[in-house]
């Protein structure tokens, strides 16, 4: 068994992210939104605030560390909500077959074919910016590729001889997808969540710069960072900080799908993609 | 090959049919209107003007005639006239698609010629320092956003060391092109790299490959022949897949670089409410994606005669 | 007195070595930078509202009037004079008879005429109408019941009548943009191909990149333009534009606050800082069918428990002037004496009670993402209202959205910018109850004792008693507080060394009269 480098670091990071966003209200010094003090505004890394303040005087440090609930909800909801829809098209279709399987394909090709970027941006644009329309936004535009991997690995399963015995003794659709087949295909679909959270996180931040990503009260690293764009040379302290959390988290998710990858995936190198 | 082709762009128009649909019912319940955009900053428009454009614009129509005059027209390759500039959509594309071409192009090659050699030297040394860096860096650049790597790029490269343009289309000469398409494609670059360190380390551990060195051939030209060519289907299927949503993942260099392509005027358009240039550029973007991926479907077909289709 | 004489002279002949060390080079190109958005919507100007369309129009066209910005008002432009009737309503021009198009046609009379026929058109939706709407017999135009202006008439190829349909400055409504003067011959490439009548011809035009334009030789004002090319560059990233104005790729950059500050303290880039009071009023607008702002007691706390001038200055880096009423300190009808709203969260604790809300209340107020008008200034009101008990729940929208809301009358409170100049009368019939909600009367207010006085002063023929009942409804206004009283905007925009003539516009600082810009030989451009 060798080391796996990739695994245990991206563990490691994406870990301090989720304690630090599940410890939030007890390590920070401030609260996020309403300890403002424009007197404060825009001070340099120091004691009293080791991430300097913002424009409104708050505490960076506090906000970095609630906006880890914000942005790991957003990856880890917006994610999930992906994987479920995902999974069980791609389940049902390539079990059923048939007139839904057609129907299933054409939606994922229609969804592959519609950029997810713009698809968010019309989404947003509709619902008005905010974190409810955001996981949704980002939860419903990109469950293509699970979906399609779910899919084909039924297809290849769906003739194995525990499916068939289980079918011979009588047990239900549902019951043969959920506890025969699902259990089998998780291990490739897990790789390309966590690969699809940490492209949620991005994703945030792309529409945070385009102007409609998610807003108050709580901050989210994505805003913070576009917010600070335009001190990036003056106040670097203002973007250092959010941009550095958002680097770790996103690295810590890749590295732990690409370690995960080899454990739980170790025959389909191919669909690195 | 020639029946292949059509068969291939025939299945398309299913999905095409359903992007119309689909971005036509997306862009009928946003709320605002283009009438009421060009307020910012207290400039509003007079209420009787903004009826007269509404009127003009066919706004206030019933849904499902609007929806036929949109299908009906869009067959026939008219995307209807923008609201912003009161020009036919197909001209205000038309002025895009080169620049939006060019950027995805210079992108794609920044990707191929990086990261294919990158993944392949990784590759050749598995667990060496030289693979270890090279895979690190490839998940680094995908782990930032792109609107602040683009940002650096033209801080590094426009204001500190002043070697080409920050910002523009300029001319259109390729020293405008450098920052933004180094921005774009950074992500399919290491995507790329990945890909392929992926794929010739499977052809490597390969049943032939051993065969082949035990044979006796050179290093070389087995590294170079067998591998390359079975490598080479699953490379050029990521390049297809990463090519194809280019023009689509280009909106926010595209606006960040004041670019001219499609995406910053999508961008614009959207936040405008023009609505027939939204569903214009969408248009020519999932087209664009479906086109190119129909080409990498043939292109299979040329590497690897054993690929037929269902 | 001699020796004040003396001195005066002394003073011109300064005056006049500083004029002859500047005196402009011909040559060179212009590169403005437009800060609003990625493209233009269109070159027709006739057609397009928006401010950053008038950049590049401002090169391209004239207008009848023009702004200026040295002496504060509006100046005739395509006319030599103008003579007027004593009842105020009949104005004669002499118009310019050395005025060329860049097809090389020469301006007539009729030029005018078919120009403001067009934007009257009831067919199609031109944003100029309400200012052509002064003119008699326009409203029938744009019904749509005639052809003819009745209001225009052509005594000679030079000579244009003008009646007006109320007793109103036109040259107020006559410089816009939106009203220039174009040629009928063009109408059909007008957004491709721009044709008029100001010191720049089209060259090109790359959608969402760039326009350029080269000196057009026939321009009535001898020896301008200056510079041989006009190149307006779309820039709307602020960070991007920053770090192109660094690196000398633009002549001009729109700042907003954050970067205003840095560029202050930079002692070079500091040199180049033009600013002005523009005639902008920011605002939070309260509904009054939400019921706590019914009551004037509750709209008045709101003013005295946000400490406005800590925003303005720490916020907003003092990019913006403090409001102290609704019309900007540019208005002829300002009221230099009135102070603002004191920060006094006691009294504004003391006025809730009064009105029945010792514990405060809830609101929610709608914003767009704008950082000089919107959300951050939001957030730091929020922690100053929570002090005198109110709960302020942000909600945002996007600009367009934020307009469609004020016009429905569905928020509850917005904050916005409005433009508040430079005609004041105009200005203050946002507030006239007659005003339809729809048109700009987004607090729903309505006081008859104000009604009265904008109904006098629209009929005073008195230049200063006008501007005197003017001033009185502005100081109404004030004290009824139908909105929070924010900031005027500053504009600030930063120039390279090498660019001088610009102007400070306080219409838009953006709308430079190009003509008089010009470039020096340190410029980079070819």
């Amino acid at each position: 068994m060798k080391f796996r480098a990739n695994l245990y670091i991206g563990g490691a990071f994406f870990a301090t992210a989720v304690i630090v966003g599940v410890l939030a209200p007890v390590i920070a010094t401030h609260d996020p939104v309403f300890d403002a003090n424009l007197m404060n505004a825009e001070l340099p890394p120091g004691w009293e605030y080791p991430f300097g303040t913002d424009a409104q005087g708050r505490d960076i440090y506090s906000r970095v560390v609630h906006g880890a609930r914000i942005s790991l909800t957003v990856g880890l909801v917006a994610q999930c909500i992906n994987s479920i829809i995902g999974v069980s098209l791609g389940l049902t279709a390539g079990y059923w077959g048939g007139w839904w399987d057609d129907l299933v394909s054409g939606l994922t090709n229609l969804m592959l074919a519609i950029p997810s970027l713009i698809f968010a941006l019309a989404i947003m644009a509709i619902l008005g910016p905010g974190l409810v329309s955001l996981l949704i936004a980002l939860g419903l535009t990109s469950w293509s590729y699970s979906c399609r991997l779910a899919r084909a690995q039924v297809l290849s399963l769906k003739s194995q001889g525990y499916v068939q015995a289980a079918k011979i003794l009588g047990y239900s659709d549902l019951r043969i997808m959920f506890t025969q087949l699902l259990p089998n295909i998780l291990g490739p679909l897990i790789v390309i969540a966590t690969l699809g959270a940490g492209g949620s996180i991005l994703a945030e931040a792309a529409l945070s710069f385009l102007g409609l990503g998610i807003r108050p009260p709580y901050p989210s690293w994505g805003s913070m960072l576009s917010d600070a764009r335009e001190q990036i040379t003056t106040a670097p302290w203002l973007s250092i900080f959010p941009g550095l959390a958002i680097f770790i988290t996103v690295l810590g998710l890749n590295l732990l799908g690409d370690g995960l990858r080899d454990i739980l995936d170790p025959q389909s190198r191919e669909r690195t993609s | 090959m020639l029946a292949v082709l059509l068969r291939r762009l025939l299945n398309i128009i299913p999905t095409v049919g359903a992007v119309i649909l689909v971005i036509f019912l997306l862009f009928s319940v946003i709320p605002g209107s283009f009438t009421s955009t060009g307020a910012e900053d207290g400039r509003m428009l007079d209420p009787q003007v903004m009826e007269r454009m509404r009127k003009e614009m066919g706004l206030d129509d019933p849904i499902l005639e609007r929806f036929g005059r949109y299908v009906g027209h869009t067959l026939v390759g008219d995307l209807g006239k923008s609201f912003r500039t009161r020009e036919p959509v197909t001209k205000l594309i038309g002025d895009r698609l080169w620049p939006s071409l060019k950027l995805a192009i210079a992108a794609m090659c920044f990707a191929i010629l990086v990261g294919v050699p990158l993944g392949f030297i990784a590759a050749l040394r598995p667990g060496s320092i030289v693979d270890s860096v090279s895979m690190v860096g490839a998940v680094s650049g995908l782990s930032l956003p792109q609107f602040w790597l683009g940002l650096m790029l033209m801080y590094l490269f426009g204001l500190l060391l002043g070697w080409l343009p920050s910002f523009g289309y300029g001319d259109g000469g390729p020293r405008y092109l450098i920052l933004p398409a180094l921005a774009l494609g950074f992500n399919p670059m290491a995507l790329l790299a990945r890909t392929t360190r992926a794929a010739v380390l499977d052809v490597l551990n390969a049943d032939f490959v051993r065969t082949a060195r035990s044979k006796g051939m050179a290093e070389t030209r087995v590294v170079t022949w067998h591998v390359m060519r079975n490598a080479l289907v699953l490379v050029i299927t990521t390049i297809g897949l990463q090519f194809g949503s280019l023009m689509g993942a280009a909106v926010v260099v595209e606006k960040l670089f004041s670019w001219p392509g499609l995406g910053s005027l999508l961008v614009d358009s959207v936040f405008q409410r023009d609505i027939p240039a939204v569903q214009g550029c969408i248009l020519v973007i999932v087209l664009f994606f479906l086109v190119i991926n129909t080409l990498v479907d043939l292109a299979y077909a040329v590497i690897d005669p054993r690929i037929r289709y269902a | 007195m001699r020796k004040l004489a003396w001195m005066a002279a002394a003073l011109a002949v300064l005056a006049l070595g500083q004029a002859q060390a500047q005196t402009p080079r011909k040559g060179g190109t212009i590169r403005f930078s437009a800060p609003y958005s990625a493209s233009l919507n269109s070159l027709d100007i006739h057609t397009t509202p928006r401010a950053q369309d008038d950049i590049v129009g401002k090169a391209l066209n004239r207008s009848l009037y023009s702004w200026d910005s040295a002496a504060g008002k509006v100046v005739l432009e395509l006319a030599k004079s103008v003579s007027v009737s004593a009842d105020g309503l009949v104005y004669t021009y002499k118009l310019r008879d050395d005025a060329y198009f860049h097809n090389g046609r020469k301006m007539t009379a009729d030029d005018i005429i078919w120009s403001y026929s067009r934007i009257l058109d009831s067919s199609r939706g031109f944003p100029g109408v309400r200012y052509i709407r002064i003119i008699k017999g326009a409203a029938e135009v744009e019904k749509g019941q005639t052809k003819e202006i009745s209001g225009l008439r052509k005594i000679d190829d030079f000579t244009l009548e003008m009646t007006l349909a109320d007793r109103v400055e036109p040259g107020y409504y006559l410089f816009n943009g939106t009203t220039a003067i174009l040629p009928k011959e063009e109408e059909s490439r007008l957004n491709s191909h721009p044709i008029g009548l100001g010191p720049f011809k089209f060259v090109e035009h790359i959608p969402g990149s760039r326009v350029v334009a080269e000196r057009w030789e026939k321009f009535y004002k001898p020896g301008k333009p200056y510079a041989d090319r006009f190149v307006l560059l779309m820039m709307p990233e602020a960070a991007a534009r920053d770090l192109a104005f660094r690196s000398k790729e633009i002549d001009t950059s729109i700042l907003g606050p954050a970067q205003y500050v840095v560029y202050r303290n930079d002692p070079e880039l500091s040199k180049g800082i033009l600013e002005v009071a523009e005639m902008f009023t920011r605002s939070m607008q309260f509904n009054p069918a939400y019921k706590p702002f019914s009551d004037k007691r509750v709209r008045q706390a709101i003013n005295y428990a946000v400490d406005t001038d800590l925003i303005i200055k720490r916020l907003v880096k003092d990019k913006a002037y403090r409001a102290t009423s609704w019309l900007p300190s540019a208005s002829p009808a300002f009221d230099k004496s009135i102070k603002p709203y004191p920060y006094d969260p006691e009294k504004a604790k003391k006025l809730l009670a009064e009105a029945g809300y010792p514990n405060g209340f809830e609101f929610e107020i709608t914003t767009s993402a704008n950082e000089s008008w919107g959300l951050p200034i939001v957030e730091a009101m929020i922690p100053m209202l929570a002090k005198v008990g109110i709960k302020m729940k942000p909600k945002m929208v996007e600009v367009t959205v934020l307009t469609e809301v004020a016009m429905k009358g569905e928020h509850q409170a917005f904050i916005g910018s409005s433009l508040t100049g430079p005609d004041s009368l105009a200005t203050l019939l946002c507030f006239y109850s007659k005003t339809p909600r729809t048109a700009c009367n987004y607090t729903g207010f309505n006081d008859p004792a104000f009604d009265k006085l904008i109904d006098e002063a629209g009929q005073a023929v008195d230049q200063a008693k006008r501007n005197d009942l003017l001033r009185q409804a502005n100081n109404l206004i004030f004290e009824a507080a139908p909105v929070w009283f924010f900031n005027y905007n500053k504009a600030v925009m930063a120039y390279q060394p090498w660019i001088h003539g610009l102007q400070a516009n306080p219409t838009e600082l953006t709308h430079q009269y190009v003509e008089d810009v010009w470039v020096d030989e340190r410029s980079p451009a070819k």
